[in-house]
């Protein structure tokens, strides 16, 4: 009792503390939005539009004496910053990945709760949460080496073969790097996230709600189905967009097997791709030999649109959420 | 009749669909596995954790005690701030303040981590001029991991039924004694989750260190600046590219042992709790 | 300035010495280096750099040498901001990045690229290539391996040459390797070189069997992993692609003659341009003329600002600077034959110690 008036006492204190805790996340937030807006200036104004609206990738000459100067900012004659093809391609794959992944999360979630024994679930929870601990490197290496094989020499001529008349599968399926490899990858990847959290926020509701459905004449399946997931929809949800969140800005697993497209769109899921992340890490280095900074700038440009479409999805997704609460009511 | 018999054909029919999900999972997972002790079974003696990098050859002790001094300092920020901030959103702030730290956690999770990383470089690195170090890595990690530990410890705290809480405070108990003693041992296992999936992240990460960390062939000092760190994601990245059999083997040692890392981890930190929930539900 | 050069002669002659000898005719004849010395960038010199510092530390028990491989553009720009001390590069910095910051550009060792493909059938033999032809591949102005531009070189296999897409695999990050292959078409290709152009990176034509992939070993497993593709992969990568059974090309030199990549056929593309190396050095050293000259080599160079603050990190610096351009230290082919370089010739050696005096 003694040490529960203690704690009774540090009520303010906790407050502030945990306050100032939640100050620094967001602080985090906005810091690194205003480096990008800062630091990519120049950039905003060199490229305009082109950053969104441009295909074609180019650094400019760099070993030319030549510039080209635009609204006051200068960059190596030549240089094109389009990023569309990055922008389509990170959309895609992400899409990809959460087709693949929220309905596999779900069954993984559900069949891990409800039917592996109570004393196989521990080592069940202990392989999920190490499926996280997969290096993202590793999972690359996994990709060129199992994963892209498998699409461009087994899965891409059955494709061709027996789905050509599916819309996004038809025509030439290429080496196996590209949309689908990176979607498979970045879908694993963030699959512990989501069965993860599903799982908990099941085992965090009451029984009774499983029970009582049951009792109302259901099979098991509809149980959860229409009364255990409703009740954790909004947690399912959280877990759904920051799995996203990683999905989009996941660099290197992708870097390795999505084809790095430049300056082209794929005609279908098979053919290469490439991301903005994948895209800044790969970029970067020879960005830093631009003398006029300008391509640099413009992969800060692209971090700030990256920034923008999170910012949107995250959105979307809650103005869904409040719009299906108040047509459930 | 008829329509509750199907209804329980197709109910049967999902749940094998589901476990046919959970198999195929582990299939992939334990391919993974198979992929790198393979690859990395060869390299793992005991040298590895005596001797220091050396060229392409040598040991991981350098990168071990890196990845542990990095990793480690990382998730005593991260719990701190991350749990301070779920407890915060669920207990103190008001509802829109709650909705608009959400919002910013979720789109942290989307900034990528060399984003996160080259942003540590030129403000920390070159601005500050901490040169590559350990703070500047911790740093890095704490921001790539705090996502996940907020937003998990956030859903534990605010699953936390309602007749608990309004049990306890009847009872007579203030905000902060519910809080200790009825909400977080409730949260706990989820918060936990966050924290060893955040660990996996933490450990996992490459891209975010090379820019803050750096990478040193040599024992970590315990300076906070000015004296890079090694670590285990680094030999992997880079030794993969080199063109020797014994760096590929070294790489693919090191992505073994952050595996055997996150395994162990998780193994001790949950027995604790169980052993710890144990003991609180008998008192 | 003519002492500290002097010294730094003096210490590289020793350590030279050492490599043959031991340890301690090192220590008891020269003033022993020590202290902290920080090397970045290039992966395609990250190899032969650890063979390097491991040999050297065991001569050296004061120096600590730390080596990172990030990739020339990073090593370039974090020489000069003085986070590290040596910044490796597979390219020269170009004019305008000088005019920002003047650094030193000390070639250490050459190196060279091969061409390699995966056509089934045809892997056992050398195809005959030119840049014009490689142009036309990375442009999709030729689409399949019997395309008349292909077979008019390859008179021999024309039978055997496949009516198969091509499929054309470049680096996806920033590389020394696209560097030189982009000035090997830019040299030979005048609409190449109008076009994409050369760099570290480069805007790719769009070609829709086109790939990138990442790393040399990117390049190689997808090489090897997709039929009738097409890659340039760097030397070092020599045994990793004939392990995997992929075939590589004779390539048409400045003087037209097709030449393998071998000792020789480097060596003599490295001693026909020996003579126009200025004496920044900075210069490529690709499609050389001479009957035997390999077309796609380079100098990999040593990044290093020439004010260096603290008389014994200079020391440092320029000891193992030396060091690692002597034909008995670091150009020994002990080191050099693992990754397949190619020791400076002896009048660059010469042209690299006096940059190296230049560190003050």
């Amino acid at each position: 009792m003694n040490n529960l008036t203690q704690r009774a006492r540090m009520q303010p204190v906790l407050g502030v503390g945990t306050g100032i805790a939640a100050f620094a996340s967001a602080a985090i937030v906005f810091l690194i939005l205003i480096f990008l807006l800062v630091f990519a200036w120049p950039a905003i104004r060199f490229n305009g539009s082109g950053i969104l609206t441009g295909v074609i990738w180019n650094i400019g000459n760099q070993y030319g004496s030549s510039t080209v100067t635009h609204n006051g900012v200068t960059a190596q004659a030549g240089a094109s910053f389009g990023g569309l093809v990055f922008v389509f391609g990170t959309i895609a794959t992400s899409a990809l990945a959460m087709v693949i992944a929220v309905p596999l999360s779900f069954l993984v979630a559900v069949a891990l709760v409800y039917r592996v024994p109570r004393k196989l679930q521990p080592l069940a929870n202990t392989l999920v949460e190490l499926m996280a601990g997969v290096p993202s490197v590793v999972y690359g290496l996994w990709g060129i080496v199992v994963l892209v094989p498998w699409v461009g020499n087994q899965l891409g001529p059955f494709a061709q073969a027996h789905l050509s008349w599916v819309p996004l599968v038809r025509g030439e399926t290429g080496s196996g790097n590209g949309l689908l490899a990176a979607g498979i990858i970045l879908a694993l990847m963030v699959l512990p996230i989501m069965v993860a959290t599903l799982r908990d926020v099941i085992l965090a509701q009451p029984p009774t709600i499983f029970e009582a459905s049951m009792a109302l004449g259901s099979t098991t399946w509809q149980a959860v189905t229409r009364a255990v997931f409703p009740s954790v929809r909004k947690g399912f949800l959280a877990a759904v967009l920051v799995a996203l969140g990683r999905a989009l800005g996941e660099t290197m697993a992708v870097l390795m097997v999505c084809g790095a497209a430049i300056n082209q769109f794929p005609s279908n899921i098979f053919q290469a791709v490439n991301t903005i992340a994948a895209v800044i890490v790969s970029q970067l280095d020879s960005a830093l030999t631009d003398a006029s900074g300008m391509a640099q700038r413009s992969l800060a440009e692209l971090a700030l649109v990256l920034f923008l479409i999170t910012l949107v999805v995250n959105v979307v997704a809650r103005l869904t959420l409040r719009g299906a609460d108040r047509s459930a009511q | 009749m008829r329509h509750q018999r199907i209804s329980r054909l197709a109910s049967r029919a999902w749940w094998s669909v589901s476990v046919l999900a959970l198999a195929g999972v582990l299939v992939v997972l334990f391919g993974i596995f198979w992929f790198v002790a393979v690859r990395g079974v060869p390299a793992l003696r005991p040298a590895l954790f005596t001797t220091v990098t050396s060229g392409v050859a040598g040991g991981l002790e350098n990168a071990i005690a890196g990845t542990l001094l990095l990793v480690g300092a990382g998730l005593v920020l991260v719990t701190l701030v991350g749990i301070g901030t779920a407890i915060w959103i669920v207990e103190y702030a008001p509802p829109r303040a709650q909705d608009v730290s959400r919002f910013l956690i979720d789109v942290l999770a989307g900034v990528p981590s060399i984003v996160v990383g080259y942003f540590l470089y030129v403000v920390l690195v070159e601005g500050l001029g901490w040169g590559f170090s350990l703070v500047a890595g911790a740093f890095a990690l704490t921001i790539v991991m705090l996502p996940y530990v907020v937003r998990s410890s956030d859903l534990a705290l605010s699953g936390v039924p309602q007749a608990l809480r309004e049990g306890a405070f009847a009872l007579g108990a203030r905000r902060a004694t519910v809080l200790f003693g009825v909400a977080i041992p409730w949260a706990i296992p989820g918060m936990l989750t966050g924290l060893l999936v955040a660990t996996g992240i933490g450990l996992g990460e490459t891209a975010p260190l090379i820019y803050t960390a750096g990478w040193s062939n040599f024992m970590p000092s315990l300076a906070p600046t000015h004296s890079p760190v090694g670590y285990l994601t680094y030999v992997v990245w880079t030794f993969i590219s080199q063109p020797f059999p014994q760096a590929h083997a070294l790489a693919y040692a090191a992505a073994a042992l952050l595996m055997i890392f996150i395994f162990l981890t998780n193994l001790v930190s949950r027995s604790a709790v169980e052993y710890w929930s144990a003991r609180s539900r008998r008192g | 300035m003519r002492k500290l050069a002097l010294t730094a002669l003096a210490l590289a002659l020793t350590a030279g010495c050492a490599s043959q000898t031991t340890t301690t005719t090192a220590t008891a004849t020269a003033p022993e280096v020590s202290g902290r010395l920080l090397e970045t960038g290039s992966t395609l010199l990250y190899p032969l750099m650890n063979l390097w510092v491991a040999s050297y530390q065991k001569q050296h028990a004061g120096v600590q040498i730390t080596t990172q491989g990030t990739g020339s553009g990073t090593g370039i720009s974090q020489a000069i901001a003085g986070v590290a001390q040596i910044g490796a590069s597979d390219a020269y910095m170009s004019d305008a990045q000088m005019k920002g910051t003047p650094m030193l550009n000390i070639p250490l060792a050459i190196s060279a690229q091969q061409i390699n493909y995966n056509v089934p059938g045809l892997n056992g033999v050398h195809l005959r290539l030119s840049g014009p032809v490689l142009a036309g591949i990375y442009s999709g102005k030729i689409l399949t391996w019997n395309d008349p531009a292909i077979v008019g070189i390859n008179p021999r296999y024309a039978s055997k040459l496949p009516h198969h897409t091509i499929v054309p695999i470049h680096r996806s990050d920033g590389s020394g390797d696209t560097f030189i292959f982009s000035q090997y078409l830019s040299y030979s290709t005048p609409s190449w070189a109008q076009g994409p152009g050369m760099g570290t990176t480069i805007s790719w034509p769009a070609v829709a069997s086109g790939v990138g992939a990442n790393g040399n070993p990117g390049m190689v497993e997808t090489c090897k992993n997709t039929p009738y593709s097409i890659a340039y992969i760097g030397v070092s990568f020599l045994d990793q692609t004939q392990a995997a059974h992929l075939g590589y090309a004779a390539l048409r030199n400045r003087a037209g003659a097709f030449v393998l990549p071998a000792h020789a056929t480097i060596a003599a593309a490295a001693q026909a341009m020996v003579n126009k190396t200025p004496k920044d050095e900075r210069i490529s050293l690709v499609f050389a003329p001479g009957k035997q000259s390999y077309p796609i080599i380079n100098y990999e160079y040593a990044i290093v600002n020439p004010h260096q603050t603290g008389a014994a990190a200079r020391a440092n610096l320029v000891a193992f600077l030396s060091w690692a351009i002597l034909p008995n230290g670091g150009n020994a082919s002990r080191f050099l034959d693992e990754v397949h370089f190619l020791p400076l010739p002896p009048s660059i050696v010469k042209l690299s110690k006096e940059q190296i005096a230049k560190i003050h």
